[in-house]
Formats: C-alpha cells, structure tokens, sequence
C-alpha cells in the first residue's frame, strides 16, 4: 500500500515535472475543443439536468457532422452537478484538470452563486443553463467577465402576470400563492404581486404557502387552500411536485371555478395529465414550446430526434444547452475571423461572445453585453384537445425578453414601478 | 510502525505542493478540512463512544460563521474567523450537547441527528437571514494579516493557503493527541468501556461526554470554515443529515482506532469520490457498496489494515 | 385536518417498520425511507401493468397491497446481510443501512430514471365525498382506513398471536427469550420482512394521490425519525400516536403559519425530549 502510494506520487510529480506546472491553465490550440458540461444526474434537478445535456448533445452532433468548430471537434466532458460544494470541485476539475474550453451547464440556484466567482478566478468561460437569481445578479456578480447568465429567474412569473392582468383583470380578487419554499419562489411571487399592484388590480392576499422544493404531498397545503377560498392560484412549480399537486388540487375540487396559474410547469408538461389539470390553466413553457405550430425547421427536427432517443418531448432545458454550444460556436468563429483566421484566446472569445445572437432552437437568441441572455418565452391556456395524455397550449402567447426581463443595471422592482400601464 | 506511517504521512502532506497538479492540491484542501472535523467526531466516537449523526450541523456552523464574517461583517483576517468559528460552535454545543449526552447508542445518534436537521430547516427557512437555499458567499481571507493579493485564487488556494490549513491540522491533531493522552481522555475512555464503574469512582460521565461533545463541535466548526473557503459559499446542504453520514463514513472508511484515520479516510473518500463520480453517474451506489463492505468486512478500515495492532495512541 | 390524518396514516406505516426492528432486534434503520419509495415506484409498475392486462380499475388498490407485501421479498437478503454484524456495536448497524440508502436510492434512479413517476387515472375512481364542506377524494380515506387497521392488525397480532408473544419477550429481554428455546435467527428474519414489509405497502399505497420521486426516502426518514421520538422508540402505540401528532401538527401549520411548517415538528421533538426525554409512550428507556 504504502509504496504504491509512493509510487503514485512519483509518478505525478514526474508528469507534473513534465508539462511544467505550475502553470496558468494552458488550452490546446488543436485536436478537438473541450466542452466541460455541469448536468444534475441526482435529486429534483436531475430531470432538468437531463434534458439541458440532451439539448448540449443534439447541438454537439450537429456540430461536428457539419465539421466542427474551425475544423475542429467538440468533445464533451460530462460531470455532475450536485452540491455546491461538490460542484466547485467539478467545475475546477473540468477547468484545471482536464483543461475544458468553456464549461456549460448547471441549474439550481446554490450551484450558480458559487460557481459565478470560481469561473471568475479560473478564467474560464461558464455558461449557464439556469440559476439566474436576483441575488446571483445584482449583488453578487455585478461585473462578470467569464461568466453568462441565462434569462431572470423572474422572466416567466413577468409573463404570467402580464397575462393575467390583461386578460383575467377584474375575474380576481382573492389570490393564493404556493410556491417553492427557496429564492425561485419567493421571487417570482414578489414579483407576481408587485406587477398586479403596478397594474392596479387590488387582490387579496388570502394564502402564501412555502413547501419544500421536490415535496410529494400536498395534501395539508391543498386544505388550507380550500379553506381560504382564493379565486387565483399562483404557483411557479417546475418539477415533479407540480403535477402531484394539480393532482391533489383537482381531487380535492379545488380546480372547479378557481383560477390557476402555473409560470413554469411546462418544465414538466408530459406528466401534467388530462385527468387532473383542467382546460383554461395559464401554462408557461419558459423558453420553449414543443408543439409551436410556427416550429421551425431545426426546432421540428429536434423535437423528431428527441422523441426517437427518449419517447419524450422534449422541454425547455434543452434550449439552454443547446444555445450555450451554439453561441459558444458563434463566437468562436467572430473572434476568429477578427484575430485574422486563428484560434482566439479566452478573452477574445469573451468579448466575442457579448451581443452574440445565434439561430436556436425556438428562435433567435442572444447574449446582451452584461451576459444574460435573451429569448423568447412561450405561455398559454390549457386545451385537451390534442393527441396526448397530457395538456398542451392554445393559443400560444410568445414575448420577448425585451419586454419581460429587466434591463441592464435596474433593480427588479424599479423596473416593474416604472411601467407604463 | 506507527509513528513511520505518521511521518510519512507529514512528509507527503508537506511535498504535496510540489508533487501534485493544483487541480488535486485542491482537492486535499477538503480533505484537511474534514481530518479537522473528523478528529472531533472521533473524540466521540473512537473514544467516548458516542456515534454522532449531525456533526455536519457543527461544519456548517464554522462555514457560516465564515460566510457572515467574511461577507456581512467585512472581516477578513482568518484567524479571527476561526476564532469566532470555534467560539460560536462552543456556545451552540453545550445546550445541544446538554440534551444529548443525556443519552447514548443509538439514541444518542438519532438526537444529534435531529439537531442536524433543525438547524438545516434553520438554514433553509431563515431566509432573510441566512440566504435560504442560496447561502451566503465566503469572501478570500487574509492569513495572518497577509492578503497576497498577487496571487489568483488557485495559487493563493494550492500555495498559502494550503500551509495555513496543513499547520492547523496539524495543530489541531496535537491538541487531540494531548487531550486523549491525558487523564481526561482516560476518563473518558472509562466512560465508554464501562459507564457504571466509571460513574462510581466519582468520574461525572455527563459531563465528561458533554466535554467531549463540546471540543468534537469546535473541532467541527474549524474544519467547516477551511471547507468554505475553497467553495466560497456556505449552503444548507452542508448541515443535512446525509452529509453527516458521510462524516462518519470517512472516519470509517480511515479506521476510528487509529490516530491517522481521520485524515486517510477523508484523503480517501475525497480522492474515490473524484474518480468514481467522473466513471459513472451511479457513483452513490458504488460508495453504498464500499461502506458495506468496510462495515462487514473492514471495520477498523484502512489504518486498521495498515497497522492492525496500532491502537489510538 | 383530514389532509394531516392522510399524511399521519403513511408515515405510521413507516415508522411502524422502524419501532418494530429496533424494538426486537435494536436496528435503527435508516433505510426504512428507502423502502417506502421502493415500494412507491413498484406500485406504480405492477398497477400499470395490471390495467394493462386488463384488470378492472377499482381492484387497483389490491394490486397496491399485492405489490407492496410482495417487495418485502427483500427481506431476508437484506436481513442476511445485517446479520454478519449483530454482534458488533450499533453504530456499525448504523453505518449498513446507511449504505443501504445510498445503493437503493441509485438503484431506483438504475431502473426508473429521474423524471417523477405517476399512476394516470386511477386516484378518483372510487370517487369525492363531502366532508365538513370540504371535498375530499375517497380514496384518501381508503389509506386512512387502511393505516388505521393495519395499526389495529398489528396491535392484535403483537398482543394475541403466538409470533406477537414472542416478538414482545424478545424485545423485552432476549436472552431469556433465547433460553427458552426460541429461534433468534428465525425470529429477526421474520419481524425485519415485516419491517420492510410496513415501509413499501406505505409506498404503495400513498402512489395513488402523489408521483414517486428519487428523493422522497430520503426525506421521509427525518419525519419518520420526528415520529419515532415524540412517540417513544420501540413502541408500536408511540408510532401510531406520533404519526398523528405530526401529521396533524403539519396540516395545522400549514393552515395558520405555513412559515414553521418544518420548525414546528423540531420544536415539538425538542419539547418532548425536555420534558419527556423517553418519548409519550416510552417503553424501552435510554
């Protein structure tokens, strides 16, 4: 044992002897491009993380059966992402380790205000798929360099409120509220409640519930919600814990003449089954809609090979990853063509990657200049007249982030105050 | 035998930098961390016999306490971090402690772990004030009133750092060493072997094991500082109850009879983990695997293979 | 209320399986969640099986029960594997089923993958009763019945029967048990399949109303754990008085504060352990 581990040692030292450490993390300038992905495999994130990768992997193939990025390959370098601790030793893995050329990925919130100043100190280029909060934004990283966000946290329950008050203003008064008990929620429930005051609705407060994220039964939440008698829910469930709690709202008669607004449950859409979500449900799919009758071509083709792989359809995640690997492309080649023709350094790519906007899956997307990106984002009422098991929207209501997603340097709510409506 | 094993150990944990790429160097920073906490952990249960299912509650404390330092107060200098670590980790532990050492075994255990978890609903519903889910960031210390501010954080990580948390482990193992050694790790050996005769010959076994809880939570919450400053972020997770599992698997896996236990089996468990979570996604399986056949097979662990007659010192 | 009592019926299931392994053979099983979510996803196979092969709906809650009672096959492997340390100090018996968490809880991502798993359309078939002015799906009130006689089947079967005998002198004092001739290894085989039994029909049958997700062991352990503490460890009446404590303690909370939803349950242990250190219906003191 002892002189195996000895022999270990010397071993390392001499390889490390030999490519010179310590050194500044040095990236190859040929053989194929790294991409390090970050994708929950574990947890009420895992599904999330799943279809981000599968997103990652369509735009991969892709990619590389086009030629690759300057005739080079992408190869992928899948970790886990779990814990934040967990994941700041990942995400230092793929960066010193294995000497990945940007790292994409990584959803839940913890994981994305830790990793924001690890890829700071690690000059390398991080690409969110998610976790983009207030906190992570404003106070944390008012700067980032290698860092790019994906849309506000905010961007759905923005939509759905705006929705709501155009088209259900004066059906309401009394609202409830039952969201996930961590920042998502509460932020998207503040901002819920700040849009119906900037748009003058007065609503009664008569429920805010906070249980856990990933909860199985909602059984108390669902009574004290009958008790409380509100004419609007509001929820910005995005896992598992959405359907079981439609299901439990329905059984209890709680969906027979009460409002609901789901920002986010399209996350999950394929198990939000006909027998217990009604028709009429405010829906939101985030930043993609699988079934957009204005699909186009490259959006058909993913949903196609996405159904053929997985016999599922596929949700918004998949749009994240598969921008981050296409805009990550995109700029490449910009900064390439700027360098005159060769590979460009990390900060070149940066710059490059600032203001760049690429075709993606459900349209055209881009990353603003503070690096957070810009979509568009997909709601609508619920229909059963489909040929699933499942909900799917009509009409479908798409707005941009211009008009849902504050703008550079103001503060949420400042934003929302200064509305004209 | 075992005083060999030992320095061999020192000298390597010494050479390290040298030796290994930073991505590993920092990798080992965790491991320092948990040797730290771990050879709290094993006061109580290498030697007192208390098996404590909530001794990350003590981790996330030191990490917090870190977090609130470095990031709302503004005070940087480590060693004032450290200090109010093990201070506010004290304060915490001996009500906590004074209800727990009321029991043993198994009890013992589930109490500790309940505590884990109230302070992780703490942690998670507070969220005006401790973050909620997000946790609250850990801002770079200075050392020794030095910033070396001409080093990125890998190189302040992998270089000062790196010696800052091997000399405190190091001290905190002769302080442990000094405490099993003495008439009062004697005492509180009675304590396990044999409680009855232990409480007859006038020895307070209540507050012997509450002493033993309350230098096991310092312990814990010196460890958990030098943890968050690598990730930069204290998070509720570090307090759930699985986390503590891990905790007493790793002193497992390193052998709680052996004074090197805790620093090889977090070594270890750090190191597999690293290796096994890039092979498979069904890494957690693997570890189940591991810690069956350690608790079957193996449960003096490593050190106990190593040196199977070396006793704790 | 209700929606409380429908919680406090699972997690009596549960919680029975743990009091009834630690009370004979001194387990605390930490993987007692794992079962539960193992016998959650089971159920939603064999009932989707089942309609499949053309079974009439409403028999679908025996389909549950068959499936939960046929995963405590597990059993014995599992007990087999315990035994090679009963000798050894509890904090190694610990330690096992904690790896035992950690390999099933892979094991369930192995075979049914991440995405959350439901049982479509059969939660309403026995329909919605008004109770009090407020709707409630009956089938709520089938695991309710379900959980109450199966803590009264219990009850009998450990005053009553020959093995419920035997089970009280083992966990009262097993080597006087072992004197008079009983068989210790039959014994612990039986009670810890029994064990498990509890905790997978408590899954099976909370699936109706819920989906199964990966995490949902691992989150029920700490209010089994709640549950087992308030209502004294070991003891068969401190589960069932325990599970409705916080069962309804939730429900409650979540009406008036929902902001201590979680603390409230801590409180109360903590309470209990101050004031009652062994538990309301203490049998075995600490």
């Amino acid at each position: 044992m002892m002189t195996s581990r000895r022999r270990f040692l010397k071993l390392t030292g001499a390889a490390a002897a030999a490519v010179g450490l310590p050194a500044a993390p040095a990236r190859a300038q040929s053989g194929p491009v790294k991409i390090g992905v970050l994708a929950a495999k574990a947890g009420v994130t895992a599904p999330v993380g799943e279809s981000g990768l599968r997103g990652v992997q369509f735009a991969t193939d892709r990619i590389n059966a086009g030629g690759g990025i300057l005739g080079r390959r992408i190869a992928l370098v899948v970790e886990e992402e779990s814990s934040p601790k967990d994941t700041v030793e990942r995400f230092r893995k793929l960066s010193l380790s294995d000497k990945v050329d940007v790292v994409s990925g990584a959803v839940s919130t913890g994981v994305g205000l830790a990793l924001g100043p690890v890829a700071e100190e690690m000059k390398t280029i991080w690409l969110a798929w998610d976790a983009t909060t207030q906190k992570g934004v404003e106070e944390t990283m008012p700067k980032p360099r290698y860092s790019f966000r994906s849309c506000d946290n905010e961007c759905e329950a923005v939509m759905a409120s705006i929705l709501t008050a155009k088209n259900w203003k004066g059906a309401f008064r009394r609202v409830a509220g039952i969201n996930p008990d961590y920042s998502y929620g509460r932020d998207n429930w503040a901002a819920f409640l700040a849009i119906m005051k900037r748009h003058g609705i007065e609503v009664e407060v008569v429920s805010e519930l906070w249980p856990k994220l990933g909860s199985t039964d909602f059984t108390s939440h669902v009574a004290a919600l009958q008790q409380a008698k509100p004419d609007l829910v509001f929820s910005c469930f995005w896992a598992g814990d959405t359907p079981i709690f439609m299901k439990q709202a329905h059984a209890a008669g709680l969906t027979q003449g009460t409002k609901f607004v789901l920002t986010t449950g399209g996350g999950v859409h394929e198990s939000m089954k006909k027998a217990f979500t009604p028709e009429g449900v405010l829906l939101g799919y985030n930043s993609m809609y699988f079934e957009h009758p204005r699909a186009s071509a490259l959006m058909k083709e993913f949903v196609r090979w996405h159904h053929e792989q997985f016999k599922e359809w596929p949700n918004y995640e998949s749009d994240h990853g598969y921008f981050t690997v296409v805009a990550y492309k995109a700029a490449v080649e910009r900064a390439a063509k700027a360098a005159g023709g060769r590979w460009p350094s990390v900060d070149q790519i940066v710059a490059a990657l600032e203001g760049v906007e690429v075709e993606s899956l459900s349209g055209p997307r881009r990353y603003r200049e503070d690096h957070i990106m810009e979509a568009t984002f997909f709601q609508g009422y619920t229909t059963h007249k489909n040929k699933h098991d499942f909900v799917t929207v009509d009409p479908v209501e798409a707005m941009g982030t211009k008009q849902i997603q504050k703008p550079s340097g103001v503060g949420l709510y400042d934003w929302i105050n200064s509305w004209k409506v | 035998m075992a005083r060999a094993l030992g320095l061999a150990a020192v000298t390597a944990l010494v050479a390290a930098p040298w030796i290994l790429p930073p991505y590993h160097l920092t990798l080992l920073l965790p491991a320092l961390g948990y040797s730290i906490a771990l050879l709290g952990l094993n006061l109580l249960f290498g030697t007192t016999g208390l098996l404590s299912f909530g001794h990350a509650l003590f981790v996330a404390l030191g990490a917090y306490t870190a977090a609130v330092m470095t990031t709302h107060l503004g005070i940087k200098a480590f060693e004032l971090v450290l200090a109010a670590a093990a201070g506010v980790a004290a304060v915490v532990a001996v009500p906590v402690g004074l209800l727990c050492v009321r029991y043993v075994k198994i009890y013992f255990g589930m109490l500790t772990l309940a505590f884990g978890m109230l302070f992780y609903s703490f942690l998670y519903k507070f969220y005006t004030l401790t973050g909620g889910d997000e946790g609250i960031r850990v801002g770079r210390p200075t050392l020794l009133g030095q910033a070396f501010e001409d080093l990125d954080k890998v190189a302040f990580l992998t270089g000062p750092f790196y010696y800052y948390a091997l000399g405190l482990l190091g001290l905190a193992a002769l302080g442990m060493h000094r405490i099993v050694t003495s008439p009062f790790g004697l005492c509180l050996r009675a304590v396990r072997e044999n409680p009855d005769k232990a409480g007859s010959l006038a020895v307070g076994v209540r507050s012997y094991r509450l002493a033993a809880f309350v230098v096991a939570a310092v312990f814990g919450a010196v460890g958990g500082t030098l943890l968050a400053v690598p990730t930069g972020l204290a998070d509720p997770l570090l307090a759930y109850w699985t986390h503590s599992g891990n905790l007493v698997f790793m002193l497992l896996l390193g052998g709680f009879e052996h004074f090197l236990g805790p620093l090889v089996g977090a070594v270890v468990f750090i190191f597999l983990q690293d290796q096994v979570m890039s092979l498979t996604p069904y890494w957690r399986f693997v570890f189940g695997v591991i810690l069956a056949v350690v608790v079957i097979f193996f449960p003096r662990g490593l050190m106990g293979l190593l040196a199977p007659r070396a006793r704790a010192a | 209320m209700l929606g409380g009592v429908f919680h406090a019926a699972v997690l009596f299931l549960v919680a029975a399986g743990l009091q009834l392994v630690f009370g004979v053979q001194r387990i605390l099983n930490l993987a007692c969640g794992s079962f539960y979510a193992l016998g959650a996803y089971t159920g939603v196979s064999a009932v989707g099986w089942a309609l499949g092969a053309g079974l009439p709906a409403p028999l679908f809650v025996l389909v549950l029960l068959a499936a939960g009672v046929a995963l405590a096959a597990i059993g014995p492997p599992i007990e087999r594997l315990l035994r090679t340390i009963y000798d050894r100090d509890e904090a190694f018996q610990l330690l096992l089923t904690f790896a035992l968490v950690l390999m099933l809880e892979d094991v369930i991502r192995f075979v049914w993958g991440t995405a959350p798993v439901q049982l479509g359309g059969v939660y309403l078939v026995y329909g919605q009763a008004r109770i009090a002015s407020t709707t409630v799906p009956v089938y709520n009130l089938v695991v309710i019945a379900a959980g109450a006689l199966i803590a009264l089947g219990m009850g009998w079967f450990l005053a009553r029967s020959r093995f419920g005998r035997i089970v009280r002198a083992t966990a009262e004092n097993r080597e006087m048990a072992e004197a008079l001739g009983v068989d210790m290894s039959r014994v612990y085989v039986r009670v810890f399949t029994l064990g498990v039994g509890l905790g997978t029909v408590g899954g099976a049958l909370v699936i109706p109303a819920t989906a199964a997700m990966n995490e949902m062991g691992i989150e029920l352990i700490v209010e089994a754990f709640a549950v087992v503490v308030i209502g004294g460890l070991g003891s068969m009446r401190g589960a069932a008085a325990g599970a409705l404590i916080v069962g309804v303690l939730k429900g409650v909370a979540i009406a008036t504060w929902p902001e201590v939803e979680m603390l409230a349950i801590y409180v109360i242990v903590i309470a209990v352990l101050v004031l009652r250190p062994a538990g309301l219906f203490a049998r075995a003191t600490a």
